[in-house]
């Protein structure tokens, strides 16, 4: 995510003039769960790439530098080796895209991924996550402080007061939500905000890209994710710098399957690494 | 080693992401037609029935041309064996009480829900169509329907009291079309009573399954019976002895052949022709959405034809461009791969389309077809046309699947013009978060289904239709229920038919009548001429019919009308239309009784000149007071049109509206001069029709008489009076193609006449097969009978949620 998008004057005509009919987005979204089932190899692969896309997240309040270097760990290997090596895909460099923290633990991060010798980067929450009712000053101290941490991604939220009056500001990603709200990543508003960064696309030319997080917990949702990505915005989208699943628990269902998928049985508890 | 080839083509997929197969087992749909030992026959009275020397065709996989088992073709007798299974089972079942039906149904639900996998799969295996939509919305609708008419016939005797089944059902199948056709039918059908014989397609195993399961629930074996067979068996089907209803689904072209072929034959014909859809997107419309409804309506494997669609100029170019970038992921393949949107439909169909689309390009149509289709023959690219000429002959023509034909229109004026100025009425969706502006055009479209902001929605509860050449018949909802009803009493339904009647001479001439000695009618005599736009005038013809009284004197004349006075008759009752359809039931109700007020005023006169022609003056005075209370009573039933339905899964409401059928020509009978022509007069304007009536030949002058008053209430137009020859008259009405609907009383052969003429523009007609109605009677003059008659349902559904 080097590249920044140069960003476009506001022009708030654009949004005014967006219909959305809520039962048609609705229906759209159970269609696209039904029709798109990925099985056997193909489902292997999709799931591998899935991984690919995790923003592995500990979001606690009891997070302690032992668990989130733990996470690292498992960010860095995210399946058992000998399962890769089945599909032939080891040493393929497969890898969470990043982890993501709160700010107080960033340092934790980096010094643990550092340890583990990879690059994966380090995201993190910030600006008074969740809720964001932070002074302005305060959020933006505390991204630089964040940043000077080691985040090379933040995840801004952003002023849900000046949303609802009709204020809006820019980003390279959008995400569905914080993950910490009564109702987090839904299709039918996944559906609505991928056809707005398509829409932002076609009239700029500038790829936005995307972020759902929040109850995103079987491997088989993140294949549904991964074809509503296609079926909406199209294979250029599905790669790491413009697509990314926040969650924490995702992962290991997806070891599961592909423990299955391998071998044949389900897995044991205690046969795949906790995170 | 196995790992390795799999880990190979895992690294493979995980750089590309593309979708790989997602084949259904159809083990266990072979399994069933070796069962058969490959060999389908018929499914007759609870058992298979496969007779000898019988050809047979195979049943093939539309997309591997693999034969799959071979279907013996049903010949005149196996029909009748059908039709006589029926007829045995037919006393049993329509006497039963509606509860004991309703459990057989829900125990056939139960069935069908136990063998779901091997509807599924045998339906997609032999018809190609994506196995999704079969599997998620076909096999789920078909137990609701079971389940919906279970309930209704559980109420029959409450709620449909005043009727009966009408008996034997036919039902005629086209060679494309999904089980569930047969389901929307055979279930009001089977609920009411009734008991049917379904001629379907040679090579169609899956409506055969369903005869087996409905057969091995043991009780009431010969009540769904299914034979396979070319389509000429429809018409032996139904001229077999006992055979009441014909409902016929397929092209327009059939219908109307078979139409012409069951003038003055037993049955009764119920039509549903036709599979094209329309879409109409404003410029206020969610557009991604609005693209999804055009995928839903032609490249889901849902609807069975192709889409007509309007798009609002100023947002062409934006939805054009997300129309084709939608395309672009569409996937057709074998219908039993989980993960396509499109199957399969046969040769006959895919060259259907293509001859379209080479059609369409030699007139300098645009083409674009994308999406991925595996490069085998039987499968055809999504495609879409636009650029087509307006006089191109494509333009009228019926859009096959898998095409959509897109057309600019620039106001919703002018979107009606062009969604309404093709013949077709079946279903559309109008596309746009204004609400008025969506209400405006659904309710102006004139179509049998109306979705806003969805397309293809379909309920047990909501009834499907259609007017125009889509054909007048219902199903689903209580329209689907007395499709297959008759009022209480109504005896059976006969051939009637007149061998020498020779439609091209029938009417054709007016005999020519000379001065018959002087006239011995009343002064003041009633206006002379016809009553045509609100005015009496003199015929085309400028000739005059003698009107004998009861005594063989000679009362008067009326004029004589022809061709021309017809034509100008049926444009003047078009010009009232909008003008009527716009006033609301509580105008329309005080006209009628401002009407009725001015016959009471006129009561001696009346009943003066019904005695002139031998009625006793205390039958005549009743007849008046009779045909008064007819106007109130349907001004007053004007009150209640109209309902609101609630449908499953739906947060929104359905509206059943009762619309007027149009321009409505009534043939009134000899008899009951003055009760017939307002019994027949009242409802047709209470549902908003205008119309234009002939009256009792022998006795015209009461209803002209009439005339004087509706000259100075009702709107000019609204109602035109032509007296004349009646066959010559009755000639012109059928044949017209601008009548929307005739109703016959009179001669036998007049009423062959009309079933046969009403071809040309597939016009709902009622006739009398000259049979006399009890005018005076409140079953046979006044019943629900006529209300249902006069008006046209549509189905408007309005989705909500914001």
């Amino acid at each position: 995510m080097s590249a920044h998008q140069r960003g476009t004057e506001l022009d708030l005509s654009w949004i005014s003039k967006v219909q959305v009919n809520q039962p048609a987005v609705l229906r759209r979204a159970e269609q696209i769960q039904a029709r798109r089932p990925v099985k056997k190899e193909w489902q292997a692969a999709w799931l591998l790439k899935a991984v690919t896309f995790i923003d592995l997240t500990t979001l606690s309040g009891d997070d302690t530098s032992s668990n989130v270097q733990r996470l690292c760990y498992k960010a860095k290997y995210p399946i058992r080796e000998d399962l890769l090596k089945a599909l032939n895909m080891h040493g393929k460099g497969i890898t969470t895209a990043a982890v993501c923290v709160y700010p107080a633990r960033v340092c934790d991060a980096v010094r643990a991924l550092k340890a583990a010798g990879c690059d994966i980067p380090v995201a993190s929450v910030a600006t008074g996550f969740p809720a964001g009712q932070t002074h302005l000053k305060t959020r933006l101290e505390e991204i630089r402080l964040a940043v000077e941490a080691g985040a090379t991604e933040i995840d801004v939220v952003i002023n849900r007061t000046l949303v609802l009056t009709g204020q809006w500001e820019g980003s390279d990603f959008i995400k569905t939500s914080t993950g910490k709200e009564t109702v987090n990543a839904t299709f039918p508003v996944a559906i609505v905000m991928l056809r707005a960064i398509r829409d932002f696309f076609w009239k700029t030319g500038n790829k936005i890209g995307f972020k759902p997080a929040g109850g995103i917990r079987s491997a088989k949702d993140s294949l549904a994710w991964l074809s509503l990505i296609k079926e909406e915005l199209g294979d250029e989208w599905l790669k790491p710098e413009l697509f990314r699943i926040g969650a924490s628990t995702l992962l290991a269902d997806i070891e599961r399957q592909i423990y299955h998928h391998v071998t044949g049985r389900y897995a044991a508890y205690h046969d795949l690494s906790m995170s | 080693m196995a790992e390795t080839c799999t880990g190979s083509r895992a690294s493979e997929i995980f750089t590309t992401l593309e979708y790989g197969p997602v084949p259904e087992s159809h083990a266990c749909a072979l399994a069933w037609l070796d069962t058969q030992d490959r060999l389908l026959g018929h499914y007759v009275n609870g058992k298979w029935l496969k007779p000898e020397h019988r050809s047979s065709v195979p049943c093939q996989d539309p997309v591997t041309g693999e034969e799959l088992a071979s279907c013996l073709q049903a010949q005149s007798e196996d029909v009748a064996a059908a039709v006589e299974a029926a007829r045995a089972s037919l006393e049993n079942w329509s006497t039963l009480p509606g509860a004991f039906r309703a459990q057989h149904l829900t125990r056939l639900a139960k069935m069908i829900q136990k063998h779901q996998r091997l509807l599924w799969t045998l339906e997609s295996l032999v018809t190609g169509r994506a196995i999704r939509e079969i599997r998620d919305r076909d096999v789920p609708l078909a137990q609701q329907l079971l389940q919906y008419h279970a309930i209704q016939a559980h109420a029959q005797e409450e709620a449909l009291a005043g009727w009966e089944p009408m008996g034997v059902i036919g039902l005629v199948l086209p060679p494309t079309f999904s089980f569930l056709e047969m389901m929307w039918r055979i279930c009001p059908a089977l609920a009411v009573g009734c008991t049917v014989v379904v001629l379907v397609p040679p090579a169609s195993p899956t409506p055969l399954l369903l005869a087996q399961l409905a057969g091995e629930l043991g009780q009431f074996p010969g009540i769904l019976n299914v034979i396979s067979g070319p389509a000429f068996l429809g018409f032996v089907l139904s001229s077999q002895p006992g055979v009441q209803k014909v409902a016929f689904c397929g092209a327009v072209e059939e219908g109307r052949a078979l139409r012409r072929l069951l003038a003055g034959q037993g049955p009764e014909l119920g039509l549903a022709l036709g599979a094209e859809s329309l879409l109409l997107l404003t410029e206020a419309a969610d557009f991604d959405s609005a693209v999804e409804g055009v995928v839903d309506a032609a490249w889901s494997d849902r609807g069975g034809g192709g889409l007509r669609l309007l798009i609002q100029e100023s947002v062409w170019d934006e939805t054009m461009r997300r129309l084709q970038a939608r395309m672009g992921r569409l996937r057709g393949g074998r219908g039993l791969d989980g993960a396509v949107d499109m199957g399969a439909r046969g040769t006959a169909a895919r060259d259907r389309a293509q001859h379209y689309v080479s059609e369409a390009q030699s007139q300098g149509a645009q083409v674009f077809q994308a999406g991925t289709v595996p490069s085998e023959s039987p499968f055809f690219l999504p495609t879409l046309i636009s650029d087509l000429p307006p006089a191109c002959p494509c333009t009228q023509a019926e859009v096959p699947w898998p095409l959509v034909v897109a057309s600019p229109f620039r106001t919703a004026r002018e979107a009606l013009a062009l969604a309404n100025g093709t013949p077709r009425g079946g279903s559309a969706s109008v596309w746009s978060e204004r609400l008025g502006q969506a209400l405006e055009l659904a309710y102006g479209l004139r179509m049998g289904t109306v979705w806003i902001n969805a397309h293809g929605l379909r309920d047990p509860a909501v009834p499907t239709g259609g007017c125009k050449e889509s054909g007048s018949s219902w199903h689903g909802g209580m329209d689907g229920l007395y499709e297959y009803l008759r009022p209480s009493g109504t005896p059976a339904r006969l051939p009637y038919l007149s061998e020498n009647l020779n439609y091209d001479t029938f009417g054709l001439a007016v005999p020519s009548t000379l001065p018959a000695g002087p006239e011995t009618g009343p002064s003041p005599a009633p206006p002379y001429g016809l009553f045509v736009g609100g005015r009496f005038q003199a015929p085309g013809a400028r000739s005059s019919r003698p009107i004998w009284d009861s005594h063989g004197k000679l009362h008067g004349y009326v004029a004589e009308g022809g061709a021309k006075d017809i034509r100008g008759a049926v444009e003047a009752a078009h010009q009232a239309a909008p003008g009527w359809v716009g006033q609301s039931p509580g105008a329309r109700a005080a006209l009628l009784w401002a009407l009725a007020a001015a016959l009471q005023r006129r009561e001696s006169t009346l009943a003066s000149r019904l005695e002139r022609h031998g009625v006793e003056l205390k039958v005549a005075k009743a007849e008046v007071e009779l045909s008064v209370r007819r106007l109130r009573a349907w001004g007053a039933r004007v009150q209640a049109q109209g309902c609101t339905l609630q449908v499953a899964e739906l947060r929104g409401p359905v509206l059943r509206l009762r619309e007027p059928l149009g321009v409505l020509a009534v043939v009134c009978p000899d008899e009951w001069p003055l009760l017939a022509f307002v019994s027949l007069l009242a409802p047709a304007l209470a549902h908003g029709n205008t119309v234009v009536l002939v009256p009792s030949g022998a006795c015209p002058i009461p209803a002209l008489e009439v005339c004087q008053d509706v000259a100075s209430l009702l709107p000019a137009g609204l109602v035109n009076v032509v007296t004349g020859d009646r066959d010559h008259l009755t000639r012109c009405l059928a044949l017209h193609q601008d009548v929307q609907a005739l109703w016959y009383f009179g001669s036998a052969q007049g009423s062959q006449f009309v079933e046969w003429a009403s071809a040309g523009n597939l016009k709902p007609v009622w006739v009398n097969r000259g049979c006399p109605r009890a005018w005076d009677q409140e079953a046979e003059g006044a019943g629900p009978e006529l209300g249902l008659r006069a008006a046209r349902t549509k189905a408007l559904w309005l989705p909500m949620g914001d």
